[in-house]
């Protein structure tokens, strides 16, 4: 009798998991801050299909439209006189650069600012699964973005191997590549034609790897440890922000683009632990260390609560703190920078804290249609605060 | 780095003494929508990496695959 339960039960869980998962997703984010800074619409849409037991396909798709302002050091005097706006701006679908820059200017003519900005981006992905006979799983995918003035190619491919036949244990390796194109206006930045749209295209590759133990460890929780390491190599810089060199105040200052090293490497370990409390109730905690060579080192710690009151409602409680040291050549002050060779006044290569609060609720309106919908809300001990909203619904076909 | 090195260790030392043979029909839970590693919404997912890909100097951990942006 027990075995024939057993049997049974097996027969269940055996068939839920080989179930089908067709399905599509459409999501729409809208993500804003305050001051005036970024704000971004994204609409978005995945689409998973299942070919028999040993094939999927995954495809996705979204298009951002980004606008707002970001801070920097310029020249509000020359800007001024070419324009008479009071402040500067990018218009990145022309390529335009109106960051003015220039040596021996006026120090008190130096401003720190928002820098307005507008851009689309249009990014897709495509990824195919094949799972082998013993369940093993070889993932290869290729995602593509486009933006006006940067263009992204990646391909990648990761095997995964369940460890011994109960299959509660798996190791996997991924390996990813992608090649980078920036357009950069006025990038030697001293007597540049801001207003010509002239431009110089750099490159930046990256190249990312990971390997993750999976292990069961009851029938109610499961943990997952990740080891990955990243190197950057190419044009690292950001083109449209500037830092301040050889300020002598009430004299001169200059004016320049910001440089970063042309190599980045870095590693670290993610662990992530999923337990189940009660039937209802799913506890999802993880903690990331990341370190690279310009010295910046920051941990993660990131939770999620799942409530699921029925069979139609799903709940989630998130909360999440991460801490950054700054990169090495990060200096904010305007009178700090001479004639280093790397430089950089970036608010996010700086030591700071941030802490975000989620929630969403997900509602399944019939068998195959589920809606959702989500706010968070993020504060950088910077000053960025933001709110952002993800809506959309899942089809099962 | 030792950090980098404590986790690796309390992580398999963890692994090597405190789990059990789970049974395949036993697993019902750890199937469930809400225990899944990516949650129970990939594209929502998505868009928080992104967005803390953007706006933080770090990042990692979540997979190779993500695709670039100039947004950083």
């Amino acid at each position: 009798m027990q075995l024939r339960v057993s049997i049974a039960a097996a027969t269940i869980i055996i068939s839920m998991t080989l179930e089908a998962e067709d399905y599509v997703s459409v999501q729409y984010l809208q993500y804003d801050e305050t001051l005036n800074r970024t704000s971004v619409s994204a609409p978005s849409l995945m689409i998973n299909k299942d070919f028999g037991i040993d094939y999927t396909l995954n495809a996705n798709i979204v298009l951002d439209s980004v606008s707002g302002a970001s801070e920097t050091y310029y020249d509000g005097e020359s800007l001024d006189s070419v324009s008479g706006a009071s402040e500067t701006s990018n218009d990145g679908a022309s390529g335009a650069s109106a960051f003015l820059r220039g040596k021996g200017l006026n120090a008190k003519d130096v401003e720190y600012g928002n820098i307005k900005y507008s851009d689309k981006r249009a990014a897709g992905g495509l990824s195919f699964t094949k799972r082998f006979a013993n369940r093993d799983e070889l993932i290869v995918g290729a995602n593509y973005s486009t933006e006006s003035d940067f263009y992204s190619k990646e391909v990648s491919a990761e095997y995964m191997h369940w460890l011994g036949s109960s299959k509660n244990s798996s190791l996997s390796f991924g390996l990813s590549y992608q090649k980078n194109e920036i357009l950069v206006s006025c990038k030697e930045n001293s007597a540049c034609d801001a207003q010509s749209g002239a431009s110089e295209k750099m490159k930046a590759d990256v190249l990312n790897v990971q390997a993750s133990y999976f292990q069961n460890i009851d029938t109610k929780s499961y943990a997952k440890v990740s080891l990955f390491y990243i190197a950057d190599s190419g044009y690292l810089s950001n083109p449209y922000l500037n830092v301040i060199r050889n300020y002598k105040r009430g004299a001169t200052a200059d004016v320049l683009a910001e440089v970063r090293p042309d190599a980045r490497v870095a590693y670290g370990t993610m662990f992530k632990y999923a337990y189940a409390l009660r039937n209802d109730l799913s506890l999802h905690l993880s903690y990331r260390y990341y370190s690279d060579d310009w010295e910046i080192a920051s941990h993660t710690v990131d939770s999620d609560l799942y409530y699921e009151l029925g069979d139609e409602w799903i709940f989630k409680l998130g909360l999440r703190y991460y801490t950054q040291s700054g990169a090495s050549f990060y200096n904010g002050t305007i009178d700090y920078f001479t004639d280093e060779t790397y430089a950089s006044s970036d608010q996010r290569l700086s030591k700071f804290d941030a802490i975000t609060y989620k929630t969403s609720v997900n509602y399944t309106i019939a068998k195959d249609l589920s809606l959702n919908l989500g706010v968070s809300n993020y504060y950088q001990s910077t000053g960025i605060q933001a709110t952002y909203f993800t809506t959309g619904f899942r089809y099962n076909f | 780095m030792r950090t980098f090195l404590s986790v690796i260790i309390i992580t398999f030392t963890f692994f090597s003494g405190c789990t059990i043979d789970v049974k395949p029909w036993e697993k019902e839970t750890l199937a469930k929508e809400t225990m899944k590693d990516s949650g129970i919404n990939p594209l929502n997912k998505k868009y928080e990496e992104h967005m803390y890909f953007s706006k933080e100097a770090s990042r990692g951990g979540a997979g190779v695959s993500g695709g670039g942006c100039g947004c950083n």
